[in-house]
């Protein structure tokens, strides 16, 4: 879990190695951890720098979209609530210069509109603050794979959001529903089944179970749904 | 809006239900770790009529209404466009539901509006999308009418029809000013000079021009009848006599509205302080500071340690971001039942929902299965965290209790074990539900609980 496993050949932008990208096949993965509270970095650095390498920090939004940028690094911890506009703000102005930019949202706040916030501002995965370092390392490998990181209770946001009352007449088929495996795949997340165990119960590989997830997100960033909004915005006022 | 939920309407309720009552072979009854169900008041309670900030036009009084009513918005707009037409009914009765109806309250979790406050979240809310056709289908069925009643004859006299045009709308636009959202802010801080606050405040130039426009408007309405009173050949001078009225009164009342503003900013900036230090109290929570000295205490207990962090993190997490559900739900219940096994046996639980519903007898009863599954979970199994999953849709409600513990074969399980057989198993089976238990040795333990709803 801890070893980091070298990605697997990249998609897209062949032949146009840069050299931090290099860098991420050969040596560990490349982070940058963003949070306002200096304890919580200094820890994170302290639980998951023997087997990452933390190339930058930042405590505010303005100076993490210039660290982002300057380092590249593979992945960025986002904290959601951060001065100057909240993770949100860093998500946009960096994937503005660079929609490549990899980025793990993590927070205290289990307020749902600002996790599905992030995630439909680019977000590839949600994960809370207590976390242990060995999860949150694992985490960091797959978003750094190009996968998409649940917790359970982000899956269970999703599943309330893309659940019950849609009107149908309205529904963009595609983007809109989930469909029946990726929602027994939420499923058992939520439930607490890590992505080796879901692949189990399922009787699917877990490269079939990331895809899943992947779509799931990708749903949830793209989909227009009015229903979307609107349950972030009520659930604001809950 | 949901906020209108207000839970101390159930607890008004007095007779609790008689709960279990076919449960005579319970052996030892578990303390009952919840409260006793309490009927909930007939149906789902109407929301109270507020004037609505978010899609309001004007003032916000036909969305507050039609949402009360549970009508459609556009038939309360036309409605008052139609009675407009008649002597202004529409106006004065929209007037004086401005007036009285009060704005509706926005809340949000002290956490979640420190955070606001502060900049550390992403304020930009969705745009409106405002229905053009629908306005102009507005604007045109009521211009039809009022030129229709008008030209009949039966409509008030052109006398009086344009000065209180006028009048309605520049009282109208000074009124919007005056109640936009800024100003319910302010109307907190600046106590009873509400009415000042237009004049007063900075609200940048549109602010200003709509007030200009407004008063300018309403001084016309004032022009005209008093011209009509005289000569319309006189209408010059009146107007310009009312300028130089309106002028006047803006230089006597200078210096007073120059005070005004100064104690509005007064009352601002005292309520930018009042709201640090009400955050910093949210931070250095009298609990907080309790659990601290615990720990310190208790420090060579490395269990005892994590217990107390992990409800001190639970509460100031409720606290801070959580929503206020009521008393009477599923997800109450549930959370409530897993935050005391927690406390008790020192095993973090996680609990995920999916949709929630009220509570009911077999609600209950599923809520303590789901329980005893997590002391069984947090007692037997030895694993370091319990996932609780419930899912409540149309039909049914389902609850996942897993562990990644040690697990045990089911059927070694002696009989005696009354926790599993009775209180999981046909606890279930008597209120028509099923329970399902899975485990092997060593690959942890799942209870799924299910209810028809």
């Amino acid at each position: 879990m801890s070893t980091p496993v070298t990605p697997p050949a990249e998609t897209g932008a062949a032949g146009d190695l840069t050299s931090p990208e290099k860098r991420a096949r050969t040596g560990p993965y490349r982070v940058v951890v963003v949070d306002d509270h200096a304890m919580f970095r200094s820890g994170v650095k302290a639980e998951i720098g023997r087997t990452v390498a933390v190339v930058g920090e930042a405590a505010d939004a303005e100076s993490a979209i210039k660290v982002i940028l300057g380092t590249r690094p593979d992945v960025v911890l986002l904290d959601v609530h951060l001065p100057g506009g909240g993770g949100i703000e860093v998500l946009r102005k960096v994937h503005e210069v660079n929609p490549d930019q990899k980025f793990l949202a993590l927070s205290v706040s289990d307020a749902a509109e600002d996790v599905i916030g992030v995630i439909r501002a680019g977000a590839r995965g949600y994960v809370t603050k207590s976390i242990s370092g060995a999860e949150l390392v694992d985490a960091i490998r797959r978003v750094a794979d190009g996968d998409a990181v649940f917790s359970p209770r982000l899956a269970g946001f999703v599943l309330d959001a893309f659940s019950g009352s849609i009107d149908l007449a309205t529904v963009d088929e595609d983007l809109d529903r989930l469909s029946q495996r990726e929602r027994e795949v939420l499923r058992l997340i939520a439930r607490g089944y890590a992505y080796k165990e879901v692949a189990k119960e399922l009787f699917i590989s877990i490269k079939t179970v990331e895809t899943h997830v992947s779509s799931v997100l990708r749903k949830l960033q793209l989909s227009n749904r009015h229903q979307l909004t609107r349950w972030a915005t009520d659930r604001r006022l809950v | 809006m949901s906020s209108t939920k207000s839970p101390h309407l159930a607890t008004e309720a007095v007779t609790p239900e008689p709960v279990e009552q076919g449960e005579p072979r319970e052996p030892v009854e578990q303390p009952v770790p919840f409260t006793e169900p309490e009927p909930v008041e007939g149906p789902e309670p109407r929301p109270r009529a507020t004037r609505v900030a978010e899609g309001a036009m004007l003032g916000g009084v036909c969305t507050g209404l039609a949402r009360h009513l549970g009508v459609p918005v556009m038939l309360i707009r036309a409605a008052f466009v139609a009675l407009l037409i008649f002597q202004f009914l529409g106006v004065i009765a929209y007037g004086a539901l401005w007036l009285l109806l009060p704005p509706e309250p926005a809340t949000a979790a002290p956490g979640i509006e420190a955070a606001s406050r502060n900049g550390l979240r992403d304020q930009s809310r969705p745009k409106r999308r405002v229905d053009w056709g629908m306005l102009v289908a507005l604007i045109a069925f009521g211009g039809g009418l009022l030129w229709l009643v008008q030209s009949s004859g039966f409509g008030i006299s052109q006398q009086l029809f344009w000065p209180v045009a006028f009048a309605c709308a520049g009282a109208a636009l000074v009124w919007r000013q005056a109640d936009s959202d800024q100003q319910k802010k302010w109307r907190a801080e600046a106590g009873g000079r509400v009415w000042l606050a237009p004049f007063v405040a900075r609200g940048g130039w549109p602010a200003l021009v709509r007030v200009i426009v407004g008063l300018g408007l309403v001084g016309a309405a004032f022009g005209i009848v008093l011209a009509q009173e005289g000569h319309i050949d006189q209408l010059p001078e009146v107007m310009a006599m009312t300028t130089l009225a309106l002028a006047g009164l803006a230089v006597v009342l200078a210096p007073w509205l120059h005070r005004s503003r100064t104690a509005l900013n007064q009352a601002r900036a005292d309520k930018v302080r009042a709201d640090a230090r009400a955050d910093m109290a949210a931070h250095l929570h009298d609990s907080v500071l309790q659990t601290l000295a615990m720990i310190q205490r208790q420090s060579d207990d490395p269990k005892a340690v994590q217990q107390l962090a992990r409800r001190q993190e639970r509460e100031l997490r409720t606290w801070l971001y959580g929503e206020e559900s009521p008393e009477t739900t599923l997800k109450a219940a549930l959370t409530g039942a897993a935050a005391e096994v927690e406390d008790e046996r020192g095993v973090p639980i996680e609990v995920v929902m999916v949709g929630d519903c009220d509570t009911s007898d077999s609600v209950q009863a599923l809520v303590k299965a789901a329980r005893e599954a997590m002391v069984n979970a947090a007692k037997h199994s030895g694993a370091e965290q319990i996932d609780v999953y419930a899912e409540v849709d149309d039909e049914h409600i389902e609850v996942f209790v897993r562990d990644r513990g040690s697990g045990f074969d089911l059927d070694t399980v002696s009989d005696d074990r009354m926790g599993v057989k009775g209180s999981i198993l046909d606890r279930m089976q008597r209120h028509g539900g099923k329970a399902n238990i899975r485990s092997r040795p060593g690959e942890g333990t799942e209870v799924r609980l299910e209810i028809m709803r």
